[in-house]
């Protein structure tokens, strides 16, 4: 993609807003926003004398590279951000990052909404055979929320998608919908018959 | 956690019949209702004894309760609406809970906690300290590299490790 030179700005502040809110982190605000499971939370009463150890992950990063180009940036009238999850709670601590990290970076946002939930059901043979009458219901809830970022440009667009995108917590799914203004192509710009007037009498 | 459906059915099938047979045999006359053997729900349930059984926090809670009390166990997009490769990731996770079962031998404290973060696989599971340090080190290390071997993408294991099993309650 093209990358004019207001792109290095736009990375000195993700640089910043990397070390500043990857302390608190989505992954902290995913953590204590929904996972009641207790495999996730550290135990209090581990003992200091017998050995115990703990391994975490450590993601690793290429460094980015950055590209000048003489090509004009793409603009996007709005760019929508639909992101799609099974647990509610994990949307809303995922829309409060994404929602700050714009507003640090300075992006138009439209509004925020949450699209209603939509619960697919199932209904199924309680036992194995016969038992017709005993069914068991499963359902499966997928709950949306749509982020709208307005009047932005291609580079931005790519830098913040990216690190709303390498941030986003598992079980939690993103459609991207990019809306930007073309051309009319110019075959279509004035009409047939104003060109070929002589082809209608020839053919009589 | 997988319950036979069909042998407890069959016990108590075979219980209420010999029942009404021994009611039939005597004299009085009685109405007898037999239910149907069904209407009892036993999936992932664990019913309530003496009160010497330790539970922990998952097997205490009822399937009706995740995502009020309870979490999930695998977390992964392709059960959203619209999305595919649901039958996929449930067959990985079966053979990887199956695997670090059988790996980590008796050391498991809780369920195995699988999720997938882009191409990465992410296996978190609580541990007993059961085995030294280096053993665990060693079979941390042949797990990620055999998983991830196996399915082709970066696989990761959280363990943390515990003196005991957390106990949530006795039933």
């Amino acid at each position: 993609m093209a990358a004019p030179l207001a792109l290095r700005r736009d990375f000195f502040s993700l640089a910043r807003i990397l070390g500043g809110i990857s302390q608190l982190g989505p992954r902290g605000l995913s953590a204590c926003s929904s996972h009641r499971k207790c495999s996730q939370t550290p135990f209090h009463f581990l003992q200091t004398s017998s050995p115990f150890f703990h391994t975490a992950t450590y993601l690793s990063s290429t460094p980015l590279t950055i590209t000048v180009t003489d090509e004009p940036d793409t603009l996007f009238q709005k760019v929508l951000v639909l992101v799609k999850a099974h647990d509610r709670a994990v949307l809303d601590s995922y829309e409060f990052f994404a929602t700050m990290a714009a507003k640090e970076l300075g992006i138009n946002m439209g509004k925020v909404s949450e699209p209603p939930k939509d619960i697919e059901r199932l209904t199924l043979l309680k036992s194995v055979h016969i038992y017709k009458k005993h069914r068991v219901q499963y359902e499966m809830r997928t709950h949306y929320r749509c982020i709208e970022l307005l009047h932005i440009t291609g580079c931005t667009a790519q830098v913040y998608l990216e690190y709303i995108q390498r941030n986003l917590p598992e079980g939690v799914a993103m459609e991207v919908t990019k809306t930007a203004m073309e051309k009319i192509p110019d075959h279509i710009l004035e009409p047939i018959w104003k060109d070929h007037p002589i082809d209608d009498k020839s053919s009589k | 956690m997988a319950a036979s459906l069909s042998s407890s059915g069959c016990a108590r099938l075979m219980t209420a019949l010999a029942r009404s047979s021994v009611l039939y045999n005597s004299f009085e006359s009685r109405s007898l209702h037999v239910t149907a053997v069904c209407c009892k729900n036993q999936a992932a349930r664990i019913r309530i004894g003496k009160g010497d059984k330790p539970l922990t926090y998952e097997q205490a809670h009822h399937p009706h309760q995740i995502a009020h009390r309870k979490g999930w166990l695998s977390q992964h997009t392709s059960n959203l609406k619209g999305v595919e490769g649901a039958a996929e990731r449930t067959v990985e996770d079966v053979f990887i809970r199956r695997f670090m079962f059988g790996t980590f031998h008796g050391c498991l404290a809780n369920e195995v906690v699988i999720k997938r973060r882009g191409n990465m696989l992410v296996v978190c599971a609580l541990m007993l300290q059961k085995l030294p340090p280096q053993k665990f080190y060693f079979l941390i290390g042949y797990s990620e590299s055999l998983l991830s071997h196996f399915y082709k993408c970066p696989v990761k294991l959280d363990i943390q490790t515990l003196q005991d099993k957390a106990v949530y309650k006795y039933l």
